[in-house]
């Protein structure tokens, strides 16, 4: 039983990396098509990845989208979850609905309509509707990790913060915020991720002159089989795990997954 | 401290603004469009949408592929979850990092590995073709086992994480007890372990499901422009033809059926007692 359950668990783990470590190694080829394994190793396509300009363009503005609509919704999203774990204000419930539903709307249908209904009538650019349906996204993340935080934090230290003399603003500014700076960094960071790998919404606000990244490379494969697609997923991969470690080492990320 | 009601909708008001606005609004104008018809309100573009074989196909093997990889997530995900719950604590670590890492990469890397593996030259039709068990390479890939593979790498670990939560919260005595009381595994696991563990089941498959029902960057790598998925059939709709009574009916069912899942099956996991 116990044999039969471990080799489940090593098929298994090899079906969810095995993939990964095959890719990384078909970018390193050497060859003109993607192949496993590869025709030789060089770092010939990785190389080229720097060079394709709408790769460059668009990581771009997938960086810029993922941190400025991260950073919104953190503005919004930390009083708002403020707001609801601390004041309990009448509706709360209705709001915390309000406030969720971005998970439950499937991303295409959200790009879809902003596209209908924001971008084409009222004129809107593509790129402030790119960073809406990002941040409307993102909020439900931010609200949720941040008040993880807040419940944990006991009520007592704002009191006695408040007693002593501190106004409301200065008891939130230097007594929460200092203790749920880790549930704000681990929202960020996740929030981030999420709208840096994000396909659906972006689906439909894209146009001549701005996509995100992986749509970009959506696009791309569909033309080429060379095997730069491959090195460009190892490439994110790698950033991937790189900021996921340092996360989990400086904050305990995965407590706040 | 904490009584002022107008401080605290103040603090809410911009996210519940900008989700309204921003989100809501338009997404409910979108929806609505899909019961528009020349004569008023009606279900008239929902008729013409499912008299076509093409839609009717994908919507059936939309569904079709979020019950298998539901379900097969399921079955082996309890192994898995059963087996990482014994390890100790420093091995348990590692084992569920390594299935939340790869919900942090991106999906489109993720899925292009398949491109690689299942491909004309990809390593599996090579091992067909170069064993001499095929003349010609296969095609695998742009097939909805393909589309089953990619989505099943994808939401494993969205069942598995929920399960391994559930496991860990079973009362340490009751596997034993029920083994003593001379209970066999399979009776054991119907009797006991499923009924204890129901609520990160119906997590677990609620993520699952609604994520495989309304998957696109799967779908659109591994199943082409043949083998279609209801979000792939709508981004085909409206670019293709522009198509909006179409999309506007998959988007409303995409949302029922997202919110459908949500409803029935937290209903599942707090229903007293069971059977």
């Amino acid at each position: 039983m116990r044999l039969a359950g471990q080799t489940i668990l090593f098929l298994v783990l090899a079906f969810l990396i095995g993939p990964f470590i095959l890719i990384c190694v078909a970018g390193l080829s050497g060859g003109e098509t993607l192949a496993f394994p590869p025709e030789g190793l060089s770092l010939r396509w990785v190389a080229r990845v720097f060079e394709v300009e709408s790769f460059r363009a668009t990581f771009a503005v997938s960086i810029t989208l993922g941190i400025g609509a991260t950073l919104l919704a953190l503005l919004i999203g930390v009083p708002a979850a403020y707001g609801l774990e601390r004041y309990n204000p009448p509706g709360a419930n209705v709001i915390r609905n309000v406030l969720s539903s971005p998970i439950i709307v499937p991303g295409i249908i959200v790009g879809l309509a902003l596209l209908r209904h924001l971008v084409i009538p009222l004129g809107v650019g593509i790129l402030p509707a790119l960073f809406i349906g990002h941040t409307a996204l993102l909020i439900p993340y931010a609200v949720r990790i941040v008040s993880g935080s807040l419940v944990n934090l006991r009520v007592d230290i704002e009191e006695a913060a408040v007693l002593l003399g501190a106004s409301r603003l200065q008891s939130f500014t230097k007594v929460v915020l200092p203790n749920i700076r880790n549930g704000i960094m681990a929202a960020f960071i996740i929030g981030f991720i999420t709208s840096f790998n994000q396909v659906p919404v972006s689906l439909f606000l894209t146009g001549p002159g701005v996509s995100t990244l992986p749509i970009d490379m959506m696009a791309y494969m569909e033309f080429n089989y060379d095997p730069s697609i491959a090195a460009l997923s190892g490439l994110l991969a790698l950033m991937s795990l790189v900021i996921v470690l340092v996360a989990e080492k400086l904050l305990g990320l995965s407590r706040y997954v | 401290m904490f009584q002022d009601r107008r401080l605290g909708l103040a603090l809410l008001a911009p996210a519940t603004l900008f989700i309204l606005l921003g989100f809501l609004l338009p997404v409910a104008i979108l929806l609505s469009g899909a019961f528009q018809t020349p004569e008023g309100w009606g279900f008239s573009s929902f008729t013409e949408f499912f008299a076509k074989p093409l839609h009717r196909e994908v919507f059936w093997r939309t569904f079709r592929l979020g019950l298998y990889v539901t379900t097969i997530s399921a079955v082996i995900g309890y192994a898995v979850a059963l087996s990482i719950v014994d390890a100790s604590d420093k091995r348990k670590g590692r084992l569920v990092a390594t299935l939340v890492l790869p919900l942090m990469i991106s999906p489109v890397a993720r899925t292009y590995a398949w491109v690689v593996i299942l491909g004309k030259t990809g390593i599996v039709n090579q091992f067909l073709t170069g064993t001499g068990i095929l003349d010609t390479p296969a095609r695998i890939l742009f097939s909805e086992t393909a589309i089953f593979i990619g989505l099943i790498q994808l939401f494993f670990p969205l069942m598995v994480l929920p399960l391994i939560s559930a496991l860990e919260n079973l009362p340490r005595d009751v596997v034993p007890a029920a083994r003593m009381l001379g209970a066999n595994w399979l009776q054991v696991f119907w009797k006991i372990i499923l009924p204890l563990t129901r609520e990160g089941l119906v997590v677990g498959g609620t993520l699952v499901f609604v994520g495989s029902l309304t998957a696109y960057v799967t779908p659109a790598i591994l199943g082409g422009s043949k083998v279609l998925m209801l979000e792939t059939l709508l981004y085909q709709r409206v670019s293709v033809a522009n198509d909006f009574a179409a999309a506007g009916v998959i988007a409303v069912i995409l949302i029922v059926m997202s919110i459908v899942t949500n409803v029935v099956l937290k209903r599942l996991a707090t229903r007293k007692g069971g059977k």
